[in-house]
């Protein structure tokens, strides 16, 4: 009896380390999959000239050069795209959580009349394929004379971000509950108290999430940059590594130090508030 | 918002019965005359078919690969965990960052990639250079980029399934892969069915990747409708001609997305 139910239970745990088998396989093809690339870049930016492109690759750089950042700073226009970009991510982030908060504040949360057609019109805004747009948006803000600069930049990504943004919030606007505001308006305090000194501590996490998709969407932004910006002196990261790569394909460690950079921001930034970016990504999805 | 997308929509409308080449030039009305121009351009039909192709693959290879990771990241062992954060990061990448690392990666010569499969015999070859396998590589690098969001999402839905329910299926009895598709596979189809429409629009939409890693070639092979028309307006300046194909994929998608909510909408009562 004793030994059956012995026989019985290590057979249960060897099924149960034989079943743990496609798991443990499947965490180590997901993060070769999705890490590898991220750690092949950051030791190909470190490693020298030679070394890059040797036929038996090293997994590890075997002298460690910052050469390719020297030249990438020194030599290239890398500086000033790095600036343009930082110039428009966060304008852009700063006013599309301005625009977004108040739409969805004003949509969600104040009884404004018509707010569930205007909230469908902003989600069905967001459903019109960007990329056809680039012709008739050329248009639009060569009229307005803001082709080559940075707010006609800015005004084209925060059109994109806004609604996703707004909608996002949605979800952490209901989740806040409406007897706060009851019981704000009993111990005195007008609406525009209550919602900056009460409802708004509450949507940081929210704000947070809306901050980070508007600075990565605008920090990312390729295809409306390219052409509404003429001058060199104004692109952004994007298309100026591009044109790096163009002009220097040979120097993989050159590239690759660039690409580091370029990807650097978006990842640090995540890393510290990603958790409330899935948080609020899922809030937003499943209500 | 209305300045930057209405206007413009309208404009394009506009456009596509006139006969503009560059943008802004004078042009005058020529009623249906550009769409019978570009419906007559067989590259319009290719790029087309060829986005179809692109939306099907990539919703596929996507879906597989964010289930799979939504339910490893779903146990609560720390792995699962520390992955809830860094699985994201893909999608946090520019993609001209992806762009590069894979041209890298892949590179004929000194790929990490290439080099890895010659050592077991296979040889790669140049993807993006083989207009053969051209768009299925590319849609390859775009699912990397954009799977990670799918499976957050899909963890997050999976994380709104009652306990309970689950318990009671294993109550009766039924085993794991009887209780996904009997339980959880209907409860999460809310939240999949707003995934599919949404991210099917945006994968239809998808310009920088393509454009960054092959630039529509080789020999067309991967000039998908995004393409197309940025081609026309902006090498060919055709404007007219774009906005002509922009207004009727507008109108194919919207058909789509209408058959889709029809057929596809989960039953509010079931």
């Amino acid at each position: 009896m004793t030994s059956l139910t012995a026989s019985r239970r290590s057979g249960r745990t060897l099924r149960h380390r034989l079943g743990a088998v496609p798991r443990v396989v499947a965490w180590i093809v997901l993060s070769v999959i999705v890490l590898g690339p991220l750690y092949w870049i950051t030791i190909s930016a470190f490693k020298g000239r030679e070394e890059i492109i040797r036929s038996t690759p090293t997994f590890w750089p075997e002298t460690f050069t910052l050469s390719n950042f020297e030249q990438l700073f020194m030599s290239t226009e890398y500086p000033v795209f790095l600036t343009n970009s930082i110039i428009v991510a966060v304008t852009t982030t700063v006013v599309t959580v301005f625009v977004s908060l108040a739409a969805a504040y004003g949509l969600y949360r104040l009884k404004v009349p018509g707010s569930g057609k205007i909230a469908g019109i902003v989600l069905l805004s967001y459903m019109i394929p960007g990329t056809l747009l680039i012709v008739p948006l050329y248009r639009t803000l060569a009229g307005l004379e803001l082709i080559d600069t940075h707010a006609g930049i800015v005004l084209v990504n925060v059109a994109f971000t806004a609604p996703f943004c707004t909608w996002l919030l949605r979800g952490f606007i209901f989740a806040v509950p409406r007897e706060i505001d009851e019981a704000a308006a009993i111990d005195g305090a007008g609406p525009t108290r209550t919602m900056l000194q009460i409802v708004l501590p509450l949507l940081l996490p929210g704000i947070a999430t809306v901050a980070v998709y508007s600075f990565v969407f605008s920090w990312t932004e390729f295809v409306f940059a390219s052409q509404f910006i003429v001058s060199d002196a104004l692109q952004t990261l994007p298309i100026g590594l591009s044109a790096i790569i163009g002009q220097y394909t040979v120097n993989w460690g050159l590239v690759m130090a660039g690409t580091l950079f370029t990807l650097l921001p978006t990842v640090v930034l995540f890393l510290f508030v990603g958790r409330y970016f899935v948080g609020g990504l899922i809030t937003g999805a499943t209500k | 918002m209305a300045l930057v997308i209405a206007f413009p929509l309208i404009n394009a409308v506009i456009t596509s019965f006139q006969d503009q080449r560059t943008i802004g030039s004078p042009a005058e009305f020529v009623g249906f005359d550009t769409y019978a121009k570009v419906l007559g351009d067989s590259a319009f039909w290719e790029a087309l078919g060829r986005s179809g192709i692109w939306l099907v693959v990539n919703m596929i290879v996507q879906t597989i690969l964010a289930f799979a990771t939504a339910l490893l990241l779903q146990r609560s062992t720390r792995w699962s965990r520390a992955a809830r954060t860094w699985i994201v990061l893909p999608w946090v990448i520019p993609t001209v960052a992806v762009a590069v690392v894979w041209q890298w990666m892949l590179n004929s010569n000194y790929g990490i990639v290439t080099q890895l499969f010659r050592g077991i015999g296979i040889d790669l070859g140049s993807p993006f250079g083989d207009s053969a396998v051209a768009l299925i590589a590319v849609i390859l690098v775009n699912s990397w980029h954009w799977f990670p969001l799918s499976a957050v999402v899909i963890y997050g839905a999976l994380a709104t399934v009652p306990g309970e329910v689950l318990e009671a299926a294993k109550m009766d009895g039924a085993g794991a892969w009887r209780t996904f598709w009997a339980v959880t596979f209907p409860l999460l189809q809310p939240v999949l069915f707003a995934l599919a429409l949404v991210g099917s629009l945006w994968s239809f939409n998808v310009l920088d990747t393509i454009y960054l890693i092959t630039g529509g070639g080789p020999v067309g092979s991967t000039t998908t409708m995004p393409v197309y028309v940025y081609d026309t307006a902006f090498s060919a300046f055709r404007s007219s001609q774009a906005a002509a194909a922009s207004v009727l994929t507008v109108i194919v998608l919207g058909i789509a997305a209408l058959l889709f909510v029809r057929f596809a909408r989960p039953k509010e009562d079931s």
